[in-house]
Parts: C-alpha cells; sequence; structure tokens
C-alpha cells in the first residue's frame, strides 16, 4: 500500500488553535509528522521594544490565552530584576498563590480539551470547565479581572488580596480537591481511557531532555526538574514543594503529573495562605517615566503551566532594546515530529493532546 | 394482518372496491409505509430533542431553551436551515454515489423499520424470517458507508470508510451468532413468534451475556460511541460526512435517529419481550421499553471515550466471537429443556 498523506490542521477539531500537521501514513500507521506553525504570529518580541516597560504586561498576557498570569509575572519579574527591584514580602506570597490558581485553572483545560481529543464527547471538558470557572472566580476577587488580570506592578501588585478571600479559597480548593480526585477515579478506572493514554507516545528520558522538553512534558518522562525546586523564586522554598514525576514517559504519566501538580498546587495555596503576612503588597504605580535600569542584560525563568519559561531582556534607557522569548509550548511542539512515528493514526490525538501547546504561545 | 384492515378500512370510508388485489395490496402497502414514517419521525423529532437535552444535562448545560417551550422546536428549526443552505459536491467526489449513497441508507433504514412489528397486530408483513432480513439489511449499511467515504474524495472520508470495513469484520459475526441463539430460543426467525415466546421469560433473563454481547455488537453496528469510530469527531473532523453539504447532513442526522430507533426496537423486540407488559396497553410498554434503551445509547455516548482500533478488533475476535458461541451453546441447553 503507498503512501498517504493527510493534512491535519490548521482547521481541526483536535488541533486547538492554528497547528498544521502534514502526516504520511502507510495505511493506518504513522511514518512521518511534520509540524507547520507561524499562522498565529504577531511579533511580540519586536512590538515590547517600542512600548515602555510597564506599557507592555497587558501585551504579555496575551502570548499564553490559558494562562496569562504566569507570563504577566514573568515579564514583569524580568523588568523587576532589570531595574533591580526587590517584591515585597507580602506580594510574593500573593503572587504565588495567584500563579498557582492560574497553574489549576490551566491544567483543568487541558483536561477538559485532551479528554475530548480522545473521543469523550465534551461532558469531562464542561465539568472541568465549570471547575475552572471557579478558580477564575477566586482570580477575579483577587485581581478583578476574569480573563486577563493586569495585576502585577513593579514591586508588588496592583491590588493586593480581597478582605474574606482566604475564606473562600479555602472552601474553593475543599471543592476542587475533591473534584480532581473524582476525575481522576471516573478516569482511571475507565479501560478506555486507560487504552487510549497508556504506552502511547513513550517519550524515554534521554529523548526528552536532548529534546529540550519542560514542564509536565518532562516530568512525565521521569525527570525530576521543576524550576520551583530547582531555582526557586518567591516563597517555593519556605513551602514545601515537591517537585511532581512519573517514569512512564507516555500519554499516561503526563496526565499524571498535571493531575498531581494540581493537587500539589492546591496544597502549596492553602499553605501559603496559612503563613502569608500582613503588611503592604502594593507595587509602584505605573508612571511614564520610571526608575533606570540597573542591569544591561537580565535572564528570568519560571515554571509556567505549559513548561520552562523565559525570558531575556537587554535594557536600553525606559524601554527594552531586546525581548528574547523562551516559549514552553513552541519547544514542546518539535516532539511532534518524533513522538507519534510508528503509532496508529488514532493515537495522534492523545499524544496531540498530551504536550500541551498553546498555539498563540508557539507563534507568538 | 393490518394490511387487510386498512384495505377494508379504505373500502368502506370510500364506499368502493378497487380493481384488483395488486392494487389494494399497493394502497394499503403506501398507506402503512406512511403511518411508520409518521411514527419514526416523531419518534426521531422527540429522541433528537431528549439527546439533546440530555447530553447537556450531563454537561451541565441547559440545551436548547429558546426555540419554543423547553426548545422543543430546535429540531424543527435545524431541518428548515439544513434544508435551505446550498448542497455543495466536492469537485472530486463521485457525483452520482456521492448525492445516492446517503439517501440509499437512508431509505434502507427506513425500509427495515417496515417490516418489523409495533404490536400483536400492528405489522406491515409477517416475514418467517424477519430477522434474519432485518440483520442482513443492516449489514448493507457498512459497505454503503464506505462507498459514501470513498465517492466523497476526502481524505478523512476514505479512512473512516476503511473503518467502517473494519467494523463490519469485527461485529457482523458475533451479532448473527447471538441472533441465532435467540432464533434457537424461540424456535423461530419471526419476530411475532419470538415476542411470543418472551410471553413467560424475556430473553434477557433467559440469555444475559446474549443481551450483553447484542448490545455491544448492535451498538458498535450502529456506530454509536464508543465505537463511533466512523464519524470520529475529533479525528476525522466528522467522518464519511466531512464533505457532504448540509441538506445531505440533515439526511445524516436522521439516519442517526432512526438507527438508534432501530437498535432500541430490536434490542426490545429480541430480548425485552417486545410489547409485553402488565396493565398498561401494549404500545405504551413498547415505547417505553425503546425510550429506556434508547436513553442508555444516549448516556453511553456522553461518557465513553472512543475505542482504539486494534482493542475493537481484538474484543470482537477474542471476547465477543467466544462468548456468542458459549451463548449459542447456552441456547441449545435452554431449548432442549434439561433445565
Amino acid at each position: 500500500m503507498g503512501e498517504t498523506k493527510i493534512n491535519i490542521g490548521p482547521v481541526h477539531p483536535s488541533t486547538h488553535g492554528v497547528l498544521r500537521l502534514v502526516v504520511t501514513l502507510d495505511g493506518d500507521t504513522i511514518r512521518k509528522v511534520e509540524p507547520h506553525i507561524g499562522f498565529l504570529h504577531r511579533g511580540v518580541e519586536k512590538l515590547v521594544e517600542t512600548r515602555m516597560y510597564m506599557q507592555s504586561p497587558s501585551y504579555m498576557e496575551k502570548i499564553d490565552y490559558v494562562a496569562p498570569l504566569s507570563y504577566d509575572e514573568l515579564y514583569v519579574a524580568t523588568v523587576e530584576a532589570a531595574l533591580g527591584i526587590t517584591v515585597k514580602d507580602r506580594a510574593q506570597y500573593v503572587r504565588l498563590i495567584q500563579l498557582e490558581l492560574q497553574r489549576i485553572a490551566s491544567h483543568l483545560l487541558w483536561l477538559g480539551t485532551a479528554i475530548n481529543d480522545i473521543g469523550q464527547l465534551f461532558s469531562v471538558f464542561m465539568w472541568c470547565f465549570k471547575d475552572r470557572d471557579i478558580v477564575l472566580s477566586l482570580l477575579e476577587e483577587a485581581t478583578g479581572g476574569r480573563m486577563f488580570y493586569v495585576n502585577q506592578r513593579l514591586g508588588g501588585l496592583n491590588r493586593d488580596m480581597a478582605p474574606g478571600f482566604d475564606k473562600h479559597a479555602y472552601k474553593a480548593l475543599d471543592y476542587l480537591e475533591k473534584r480532581i480526585g473524582e476525575y481522576q477515579e471516573y478516569l482511571e478506572s475507565n479501560p478506555i481511557f486507560m487504552e487510549r493514554m497508556k504506552k502511547i507516545g513513550i517519550m524515554s528520558k534521554e529523548e526528552a531532555i536532548s529534546l529540550g522538553v519542560t514542564g509536565p512534558t518532562l516530568r512525565g518522562s521521569g525527570v525530576e526538574f521543576d524550576v520551583r525546586e530547582n531555582y526557586p523564586y518567591y516563597v517555593y522554598e519556605k513551602l514545601h514543594f515537591n517537585t511532581q514525576f512519573e517514569n512512564g514517559g507516555d500519554c499516561f504519566a503526563r496526565y499524571r503529573v498535571r493531575i498531581n501538580e494540581m493537587k500539589e498546587s492546591i496544597r502549596l495555596i492553602r499553605e501559603a495562605l496559612h503563613i502569608i503576612p500582613e503588611g503592604d503588597a502594593i507595587g509602584m504605580p505605573i508612571r511614564l517615566i520610571g526608575p533606570q535600569p540597573k542591569e544591561k542584560e537580565v535572564m528570568v525563568r519560571r515554571e509556567l503551566p505549559r513548561g520552562e519559561g523565559m525570558m531575556y531582556m537587554v535594557t536600553e534607557g525606559q524601554r527594552p532594546y531586546r525581548l528574547s522569548i523562551r516559549a514552553p509550548s513552541f519547544i514542546n511542539t518539535a516532539i511532534l515530529q518524533h513522538l507519534p512515528k510508528g503509532h496508529r493514526l488514532q493515537d495522534l490525538f492523545p499524544i496531540l493532546a498530551s504536550v500541551d501547546t498553546v498555539m498563540a504561545d508557539v507563534d507568538r | 394482518m393490518i394490511f387487510q384492515n386498512i384495505i377494508t378500512g379504505i373500502e368502506t370510508t370510500l364506499g368502493f372496491t378497487t380493481v384488483s388485489p395488486i392494487v389494494n395490496y399497493a394502497i394499503a402497502a403506501l398507506v402503512f409505509g406512511a403511518l411508520i414514517m409518521v411514527l419514526i419521525t416523531i419518534f426521531d423529532y422527540i429522541f433528537g430533542w431528549i439527546e439533546r437535552k440530555l447530553v447537556a444535562r450531563i454537561h451541565l448545560r441547559h440545551g436548547p431553551t429558546r426555540t419554543g417551550k423547553y426548545g422543543l422546536l430546535q429540531n424543527a428549526a435545524d431541518f428548515i436551515k439544513l434544508f435551505a443552505k446550498e448542497n455543495i459536491i466536492p469537485a472530486r467526489a463521485n457525483r452520482v454515489l456521492f448525492l445516492a449513497s446517503l439517501p440509499i441508507v437512508a431509505a434502507i433504514f427506513a425500509f427495515i423499520v417496515e417490516i418489523l412489528p409495533y404490536g400483536a397486530g400492528l405489522y406491515g408483513v409477517d416475514l418467517t424470517l424477519g430477522v434474519l432480513v432485518a440483520f442482513v439489511l443492516i449489514s448493507f449499511i457498512p459497505i454503503l458507508i464506505f462507498i459514501a467515504g470513498w465517492a466523497s474524495g476526502n481524505k478523512f472520508s476514505s479512512i473512516s470508510a476503511q473503518r467502517s470495513v473494519l467494523l463490519l469484520i469485527s461485529y457482523e459475526i458475533p451479532l448473527f451468532v447471538v441472533i441465532a441463539s435467540v432464533g434457537i430460543l424461540a424456535n423461530s426467525f419471526d419476530f411475532l413468534q419470538i415476542v411470543n415466546a418472551q410471553s413467560s421469560w424475556w430473553f434477557i433473563v433467559l440469555m444475559p451475556l446474549g443481551f450483553v454481547l447484542f448490545f455491544i455488537a448492535l451498538i458498535a453496528e450502529l456506530e454509536r460511541p464508543p465505537f463511533d469510530l466512523r464519524e470520529a469527531d475529533s479525528e476525522l473532523i466528522a467522518g464519511w460526512l466531512t464533505d457532504v453539504g448540509a441538506p445531505l447532513y440533515a439526511i445524516s442526522l436522521f439516519i442517526d435517529y432512526t438507527r438508534v430507533f432501530l437498535g432500541s426496537l430490536l434490542v426490545t423486540l429480541l430480548f425485552l419481550g417486545g410489547w409485553d407488559g402488565p396493565v398498561l396497553p401494549p404500545y405504551v410498554w413498547l415505547g417505553i421499553k425503546v425510550l429506556v434503551v434508547a436513553v442508555f445509547v444516549v448516556v453511553l455516548r456522553a461518557t465513553t471515550p472512543r475505542m482504539r482500533l486494534d482493542r475493537i478488533l481484538r474484543l470482537g475476535w477474542v471476547w465477543l466471537v467466544p462468548l456468542a458461541i458459549l451463548n449459542l451453546l447456552w441456547a441449545f441447553v435452554l431449548a432442549t429443556g434439561i433445565i
């Protein structure tokens, strides 16, 4: 039988955005996958060069619309590093809480879409979406925004957590913990789900490291690396953070890492809420002319929900001379060339889902 | 037989006798056909609404609410919209096959539901091999779907067409073996006889294994999740329906609902005692049973992920075929009357 080339995407129910995969099939076996990206390129890095430092955070949030707060924080942290500003004590805790809430929201959306990709007709998707809404409500209470927050300011935040936030948060976290446990129980007791995820798209430890993948995708291959633990920032050191990793290397391991990360995030938020100090968390107001940068070049790394995000910034007066973004989705997407080889066409979709790409993040 | 009743009914109301029995027969067949089609359309309509509402509830949504009371008119609005749209035929498609295959599939389904009985006195024809006729016609469907998928000239559709054949070879055999055991137990392949044979014990009680096997194979045959590999929306976009235009898609929706009706009716007739039941009139019982089975099919759709292709083959050959043969032996034992 001859080889067939099929074109999956850029408009396809399972590519979640504008990813185009040219798949070469031999019968039903995948011989080659070529990802084509760039449909959503906006030139964010160039745009930042034309703006003052604190004009860009709202733009940064649009890089990854599933986890906007993480990018917002990453950018502001880069500017803080360049300007030599230290973050207020309470603000560090609040930022951590918000980042972890954002991680839960992002992973919940991932869970829903991933189950949808393996053919479950939107049920888990809708349930996850509803639970994500609870997290978004918490974030709304804390920051004032639901989708995009723009709450980070130099040295602190625009808005401290509202009074009574911790009470709501504890309640919501209890509920979320129960729900996530239920999803895990429901999915892992389902033989069809296990068959679709287990032993599919196996990526060895060496392969994962050499391909440069990060985040849950890396930790699913048994690599115990998490920026939060290896290069801790804010108060992750003070909290008892454990890197979640699985040794399977398959889609199931990547799913498991994300589930466990959500549980770990819930635990972290509880711990942070427990020991959060009183005080001031409000950062500097946005002024047209801010402080002069102290550093010429800075690089900041953060553990984003999708992997390790880095920003490299060269400063020049009141605006960045150059900003380079290492987007985790972009590098993780590269494994789509390797993992599906030899699998059936059907297995491409769990693999695609388990990588968790956001095309806006890939193309920037 | 209901034909005769219809003929006498026409003769008494119109007050004349037609020229020959053949004309009588033709008129009766047309009237009966129209009657059943109305019945099917009503079922399809209600079932379509129930499916939307039920799946929406499982999703924690509301489903259609705006069109009519409780969104009851939503399906009508959708059908009008779909038929008002342009029917686009892809340049690469084989025009004749592409246009003809879906209506033919719909016609086959419509034909099968015409030959099924709906009550002790409500049936069109009483075929001695009615069960076999129905299932042979059903097993034509995957072949027609193969043709439809191939004719559309789309790669996703042709992959879907190949999957259709795969389902055919995995599930046809267990299905027919289970039907054979039903035939042995009832000592007939006539639907009426089978329903009558269940007057004391429903076959689901006598052959629980057979019921499970039959249900699984039928779900696969009817292309419902978790076996919806032909239409796998998150993989093949819409499978063999990827390139069909709106009017043809409306027909495919009709097919989709009709085959759920057909499947539920077959399960009811062969295993759940047909219209047998206390107190309530028989047709009400039939309606209740069909709806319960149909709702179960919908719940299955809303809760299971799609199966893997190789797993389906393995399930078919390693589990269903041996178990179906075991069930056949059990039917032999029951039929001899030892137990």
